[in-house]
């Protein structure tokens, strides 16, 4: 899809001011539309040199009909997005390097610019393609180090980020439910199970919030290159980082328990060796479960959301809603030991 | 139920058969994407017809067992999820598990049937 003139003119001037002129903006394309934000990828004449880059655009809402649920989950602002990128780029984390946070003079509404990094991010692709196999037999370990780096970042200049224990998560998931009057006994046994096993967690980090396939770009030769979509960050335990990306739902069908490409011995080694800190593979477990009841009330939640009337009924979300049973059938797997 | 004919299963199977035979070949992108998550959903819809009334008594079968008492299976259902919620019911009590195992089964079974086999 490509963009109206205007729109391209407004990002020109916006590179130009920002980052260097002439900022002549070439092959603008968009890359991923969703409720929360655009992504665009583009080139920009700079002196005079061409930069690959990404504009990724806050949708600030034309709805208007307010959404009852809006403030319940951590979303960063643009400006918060950039300033975690930035600290997590200076502690090591392969994280977008930000070019530019747009200003309400750009005309652009809320946005980031910042450098396009090559690479595969989508889940079959990088499970599937032959040219990734030698990528796919490290990269559950460079997530291990990575993460730890994330873990590491220094969240005291951040402190707009949300604290999330697990019983701030719970309160926040159960209003969903209760908003949209779901009547689930299995949601409802899952959300006590969660309730009476939350770990006695020491440290609180910086967690990613959505760390796994999809916001990584990975390549056949670097492996994974850069981390993105930061937009949930928040503090927290961060073996919730560990967990989520152990669901089955983020493994796209591929065996291996990390990612659908790694084992989570892999994980937990590189990420202890990088960190100095043990992992409790029973504590990863507990967030891997929470993770599925979280994702299964995102899918009630995408399914049902149209109802709110702060967004058209779409075939996509609706589909989805009917993917709840699938993340409540591995939350039960999980805590029976059948996974 | 009195239908008219062709039947409901008939009319999605012929509307799937357009969408996939005849639509699906001339998208791309956006549109391709789209057509394929309505034919999925048009498959969960015939699923759902075939099965529905078998899974219901079957769950309310099972609702009353575990309540009981007889009732609607909303009623039935909704006495269970107030249960839970109040902590009435050991989370790891057996027949409750195979409760909630046996919908979430008949469910999956409808939405999507592949979901509860192992991928290894």
């Amino acid at each position: 899809m490509t963009a109206d003139p205007a729109f391209s003119d407004r990002l020109q001037a916006a590179v130009a001011r920002h980052i260097g002129a002439p900022g002549t903006v070439h092959a603008l394309t968009r890359l991923t539309g969703g409720a929360t934000k655009t992504t665009w990828a583009f080139d920009a004449d700079i002196g005079g040199r061409r930069d690959p880059l990404i504009l990724q655009a806050t949708d600030v809402g034309t709805s208007p009909v307010a959404d009852p649920l809006a403030g319940l989950l951590p979303r960063l602002t643009a400006e918060e997005d950039a300033r975690v990128m930035i600290a997590a780029a200076a502690c090591g984390v392969p994280a977008p390097t930000v070019r530019a946070v747009l200003s309400a003079t750009d005309g652009l509404g809320p946005g980031i610019i910042t450098e396009r990094i090559a690479g595969e991010t989508l889940g079959p692709k990088v499970l599937r393609e032959r040219q990734l196999a030698p990528t796919r037999a490290v990269l559950a370990g460079q997530c291990g180090r990575v993460l730890a780096a994330v873990h590491r970042v220094d969240v005291a200049p951040l402190e707009f980020l949300r604290h999330q224990d697990a019983a701030a998560q719970l309160v926040a998931y159960r209003r969903v439910v209760d908003h949209y009057g779901c009547r689930l006994p299995a949601l409802e046994l899952a959300f006590r199970w969660v309730a009476t096993h939350v770990p006695q967690s020491s440290r609180h980090t910086l967690v990613h919030g959505d760390f796994r396939l999809g916001n990584l770009i990975v390549d056949g030769a670097d492996g994974l290159r850069c981390v993105i979509d930061w937009e949930i960050a928040q503090t927290g335990d961060p073996m919730q980082d560990l967990g989520w990306i152990c669901c089955r739902t983020w493994r796209f069908g591929g065996s291996l328990p990390v990612g659908g490409f790694g084992t989570r011995e892999q994980l937990f080694t590189a990420y202890q060796e990088a960190s100095g800190q043990t992992v409790d593979a029973l504590d990863v477990r507990f967030w891997e479960a929470f993770g599925n009841l979280k994702w299964a009330v995102m899918c009630l939640r995408k399914g049902l959301r149209w109802r709110d009337g702060t967004e058209p009924i779409s075939i996509e979300q609706v589909a989805i809603g009917r993917r709840t049973e699938e993340p409540l059938w591995d939350f039960f797997d999980l805590i029976e030991g059948r996974d | 139920m009195p239908t008219s004919q062709p039947d409901a299963a008939t009319l999605i199977e012929a509307a799937t058969r357009y969408l996939e035979d005849e639509l699906l070949p001339t998208l791309t992108g956006y549109h391709r994407f789209r057509t394929r998550v309505t034919i999925n959903v048009l498959a969960m819809v015939g699923r759902e017809l075939a099965l529905a009334d078998r899974h219901a008594a079957a769950e309310r079968a099972r609702l009353a067992a575990l309540i009981g008492r007889d009732g609607t299976l909303e009623a039935l259902n909704d006495e269970l999820v107030d249960r839970i919620r109040a902590g009435n019911l050991a989370i790891d009590d057996a027949a409750l598990r195979d409760h909630v195992r046996r919908s979430l089964a008949e469910a999956l079974a409808i939405n999507n049937p592949k979901w509860p086999r192992r991928n290894a």
